[in-house]
């Protein structure tokens, strides 16, 4: 019965392509692959609990590989796709060997500072375009985009509905819980934290490709932009963190609510998404899915009994 | 600036004396590195704070250095007052901010798992801003006193006043906030509260002053350095996230143990920022310092001069 609604909703989404707006479709291709990077960040922050500050640098990565291939190479997209990602996994397997080993809030720093080496590195090489950027050949119609990205996202939820029920996943729960304990209990931590990082790299690069040859433009500041890390972040804490469905929920209501802020008060739209960040933050931290899942039975007193088990 | 550099030492070079001028621009770096790193040490100073004594991730340090630079701003343009002159004022008015904010909202949010808190001050970063913004406009703005342009040369370096003095300052009150919490009674409150909660609540400290407290102090400092920031570069709202980046990497390099040990951190950010500059050129100096810094974290995870684990 769940799978047969999953499948509804699925093919539901398929079809906006040919009743939705041209402006509508373009907001959607944005909401999947945003969603898609939720997803990403959900399987290394939300089930491994290493709050991952560098998985826009596997966006860029894949944005890069696409656009490298296709310019300097001449090869089709679909190839320069493959590369992206390899290059994205790779970069995992390799990075995250050391610094994986680090936790908490230093991982944080690490990754963040990877980011931040990143565009410097890219900005000063020419091949990549440098400072100014690659502009990429205008790519086939947005319906495609549309389709390529639901596909996406619908391999991602995939591949995190089997983590969520398989023996690799409670690995990755239990290294969140306890790393220590689960080192103990005879699970690889290291084998399991550099595959849990090097998929959340595949799906991020992956988006980044897509996303770099829709927009046909690629640049550091864009490629490998800290904002869009925080925004997976915002939006998977948002949904549920650890959870199928939550990254998903998470992505699609807040790109709708900015999307409607920036429409009705184009000016001050920012300024209410920081509003909605802490209020969320405050009264519902562990994010939407707990949410449906408590307010029934505990009702208004969900919100303050959050806040008195944080308070001093 | 760094081509002009480089073709006055070439000339100068085929002339002979190569190493004589090659040995003075290295000096000179040297000093502007250093006068650099003092600015930043006070900018990670109240980040070290907040995160040492009350485990907030604050996001929104840089965002409140720009808050207080622009205090100093409408002090300096709108009443005539100096910036440094001004400086105190701008760090009362950023301290009762800070000490508002925490014990309104951050206290509520004091006891949950540092990652939250990120994402809250995440929330209060982009808040600030466009609050900023639709406040003061995006434009850039600078704080000229007259004495803006003056310089003087100290053993063949030439010393921009206003640096000189933005590094005093920021060094004073550095071992000013050393000396506070080493012997001042509310200073040792604060690191006994930090040290051990309970313990700290049976001598009859009550937390949520100290907190705020504590909050108050770094938007003081945040504030300060802002001032300082404001005098020697730029402002505009926006400015907040990259100044919070520099200031956490200092305090990885630094460690939390000591206040000042963020000076060896803002030292190590300042000497590495202008060296690269010149020799590899501006667009690389993110990428060696934030570089050092992953190699850092790899090789000794608690910060050059923290304890290991």
């Amino acid at each position: 019965m769940k799978t047969l609604l999953f499948l509804l909703a699925a093919f539901g989404l398929a079809t906006i392509p040919w009743w939705g707006s041209a402006s509508f479709i373009q907001f959607c291709i944005d909401a999947l692959l945003v969603a898609v990077l939720a997803q990403s960040w959900n399987i290394i922050g939300g089930f491994t609990g290493y709050a991952s500050f560098g998985n826009s640098v596997f966006y860029g990565l894949g944005g890069y590989g696409v656009a490298i291939s296709m310019l300097q190479f001449g090869l089709p997209f679909e190839v320069g796709l493959c590369i992206g990602a390899l290059i994205g996994t790779s970069v995992a397997l390799i990075l995250g060997l050391p610094i994986l080993r680090l936790r908490g809030f230093y991982f944080g720093i690490a990754t963040l500072s990877l980011t931040f080496t990143m565009t410097s590195l890219v900005s000063n090489i020419s091949f990549a375009g440098g400072n100014i950027g690659l502009v990429l050949p205008i790519g086939p119609s947005d319906t495609l985009f549309f389709e390529l990205s639901l596909a996406l996202l619908g391999a991602a939820t995939l591949t995190v509905w089997w983590i969520a029920r398989s023996r690799f996943g409670l690995g990755l729960v239990a290294i969140r819980e306890n790393e220590l304990t689960a080192a103990v209990m005879g699970i690889n931590t290291t084998l399991y934290k550099v595959l849990a990082f090097m998929l959340s790299g595949l799906l991020a690069s992956l988006a980044g490709g897509i996303h770099a040859y829709w927009i046909t433009f690629l640049d550091p500041g864009s490629a490998f932009d800290l904002s869009l890390n925080v925004k997976m972040i915002i939006m998977t804490v948002f949904g549920g963190p650890g959870t199928v469905l939550g990254p998903i929920l998470g992505a699609f209501s807040l790109s709708a609510i900015s999307e409607m802020l920036a429409f009705y008060i184009t000016n001050l739209a920012n300024l209410f998404y920081g509003f909605v960040i802490v209020i969320a933050i405050i009264f519902m931290p562990r994010g939407c899915i707990d949410l449906a899942l408590h307010y029934r039975e505990q009702g208004w007193r969900y919100f303050l009994e959050n806040i008195k088990k944080t308070k001093i | 600036m760094r081509k002009a550099l480089l073709e006055n030492l070439n000339i100068r070079c085929r002339h002979g004396n190569s190493g004589k001028y090659k040995m003075i621009l290295l000096w000179q770096v040297l000093v502007n590195g250093v006068l650099l790193g003092g600015i930043y040490a006070a900018m990670a100073l109240g980040l070290v704070l907040a995160w040492g004594v009350l485990h907030i991730v604050n996001v929104a340090h840089g965002a409140l250095i720009m808050l207080g630079a622009y205090v100093s701003y409408y002090l300096f343009t709108f009443i005539g007052l100096d910036p440094f002159a001004g400086m105190p004022l701008s760090m009362i008015v950023m301290f009762g901010f800070g000490y508002l904010l925490q014990l309104y909202l951050l206290n509520f949010m004091i006891k949950a798992p540092m990652f939250n808190t990120l994402l809250l001050t995440f929330g209060l970063a982009v808040i600030f801003a466009n609050l900023a913004q639709f406040a003061f406009s995006a434009d850039f703005r600078i704080i000229n006193p007259v004495y803006a342009g003056d310089n003087f040369v100290w053993l063949g370096a030439t010393i921009p006043l206003v640096r000189i003095l933005a590094f005093g300052v920021a060094m004073t009150l550095t071992l000013f906030l050393w000396a506070f919490l080493t012997y001042a009674r509310y200073g040792r409150a604060i690191r006994a509260t930090a040290q051990n909660l309970v313990a700290a609540r049976l001598y009859g400290i009550n937390p949520r002053k100290i907190y705020a407290m504590t909050f108050g102090i770094v938007g003081a400092f945040a504030a300060a350095s802002g001032v300082l920031y404001g005098v020697v570069w730029q402002i505009n709202p926006y400015i907040g996230s990259n100044l919070t980046a520099k200031s956490f990497a200092i305090a990885i390099i630094g460690g939390l143990q000591n206040p000042l040990y963020v000076i060896v951190g803002g030292l190590f950010l300042g000497i590495i920022e202008s060296l690269s500059s010149l020799y590899l050129g501006p667009t690389y100096s993110d990428l060696v310092f934030f570089g050092i810094l992953v190699l850092i974290l790899i090789v000794r995870p608690t910060g050059l001069l923290g304890k290991t684990a």
